[in-house]
């Protein structure tokens, strides 16, 4: 996919443009283009002067960034202790068909990303369910489809 | 100088010099798999693990990897309390696991009494422990072109995104630092494969045997000053031609000397 490689530029600008801001520039990225875009490492390796190995190895060790296109929406089903006795289950069962996504897939039309994460740290809310930044509580099966795709 | 104390014995060393290397100064052998003096430590493997304590600590005592703890003054070192060895045979049997075909961690393991794994092998995984020592030297090469990508079980060492690595010279450097002897390379017909790459190699201009690849001896003509020439003849063939100029002399020599 071919990216606005001025916008990454711009991006990449905003920080100091040092090694030390590796991290930074490739969150800004992610949260600009929802994953990193292979122009984008290059960009970031070349202007902040990090190898692009290193640039890469990064990149696939934190959860938080993806290498892959992801979804306008994305949403995480949170299956830690609590969620998980709490019935994320069968949460997850109702969002898997009804979106019709495994965890980790985006749909094609790049509407939705499912994902699976363990424990968000509200264990008092479970189950939880992530839409974007916006963190469901207690959220029952039979609505966990209306609530992903409304909100 | 700092004053330690080693295994009951009072001990001198540089202040911040690494713990590891003032142990083994002293004749005492602690394992270690991701320790090589070409590179920085940085203490993957936990081998290296020793316990310390101070006067101060009232009994208090902790594990660091003696690889990247410096020295300091009032250090009291352990390296093999059965507390250790325990720790050092634990990481040998999940090593097992994850490389049973490597001869070296087998014979390490052996030497803690393990000759199977406790654990349940990783049926894909190959003979990489993961010690960054081909990483580390790729780095310290100033090439930078392999990295270690992925996370948990899926980490491997490898070309940013995952393709054969743009900035590999075939130097073959991570090759011989491996350990465990997993990167795979090979010479034929004038050309190295390595990490999915294939290097034009420079022949010796009297035996024919490849040299060095044409990117390497690039590389170091730039950043080492070497002249241009030196990489023509094969380091063999250097030998034999010393000697012979050196038998010459020889002869010289007698003849002057008759
Ligand atoms: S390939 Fe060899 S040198 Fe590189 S991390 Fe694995 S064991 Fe260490
Ligand atoms: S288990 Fe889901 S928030 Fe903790
Ligand atoms: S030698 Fe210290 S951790 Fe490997």
């Amino acid at each position: 996919m071919a990216h606005d490689l001025a916008k990454i530029q711009e991006i990449i600008n905003r920080s100091p443009q040092s090694p030390g801001s590796l991290i930074a520039v490739l969150q800004d990225i992610q949260r600009e283009f929802h994953y990193l875009p292979c122009e984008a490492l290059e960009a970031t390796a070349s202007s902040l002067n990090v190898p692009l190995s290193k640039v890469f190895s990064v990149s696939t060790f934190y959860n938080a960034f993806s290498l892959n296109p992801r979804g306008e929406r994305i949403i995480r089903i949170c299956q830690g202790t609590a969620c998980h006795i709490k019935g994320a289950d069968l949460i997850q069962e109702q969002l898997v068909a009804g979106l019709g996504l495994k965890p980790g897939e985006t749909s094609p039309d790049m509407k939705y990303t499912l994902e699976v994460v363990n424990c968000l740290g509200v264990c008092a809310m479970a189950p939880v369910v992530v839409v974007n930044d916006k963190i469901h509580g207690g959220v029952r099966c039979d609505k966990a489809l209306k609530l992903v795709k409304k909100d | 100088m700092v004053q330690m104390t080693i295994n009951g014995k009072v001990v001198k060393a540089p202040d911040g010099e690494m713990l590891l290397t003032v142990i083994r100064r002293q004749g005492i052998d602690v394992p270690a798999l991701c320790d090589h003096a070409a590179v920085e430590p940085c203490g993957s493997c936990r081998m290296c693990l020793v316990e310390i304590t101070r006067e101060d600590w009232n009994g208090w005592k902790k594990y660091v990897t003696s690889c990247l703890y410096p020295s300091e003054n009032g250090l009291i070192v352990s390296t093999h309390t059965p507390e250790l060895q325990e720790i050092r045979r634990n990481i040998m049997d999940l090593y097992l696991a994850r490389c049973p075909g490597s001869e070296l961690v087998q014979k390490m393991a052996e030497e803690y009494g393990l000759t199977r794994t406790s654990y349940k092998t990783i049926p894909e995984g190959d003979n990489c422990i993961m010690c960054y020592a081909c990483t580390r030297i790729c780095e310290v090469l100033g090439r930078n072109a392999i990295s270690a990508v992925h996370r948990g079980h899926a980490k491997v060492i490898s070309g940013p995104f995952d393709d054969p690595p743009p900035d590999c010279i075939g130097c073959l450097s991570c090759a011989n630092i491996c350990p465990t002897d997993v990167i795979e390379w090979h010479d034929q017909d004038g050309t190295r494969a390595i990490w999915g790459r294939t290097f034009d190699l420079i022949s010796c201009r009297q035996c024919g045997k490849g040299i060095i690849t044409r990117d390497f001896a690039e590389y170091l003509k730039e950043k080492r000053q070497i002249p241009a020439d030196y990489f023509e003849i094969c380091d063999d063939c250097k030998r034999v031609e010393l000697a012979r100029k050196m038998g010459g002399l020889v002869d010289l020599a007698k003849e002057v000397a008759s």
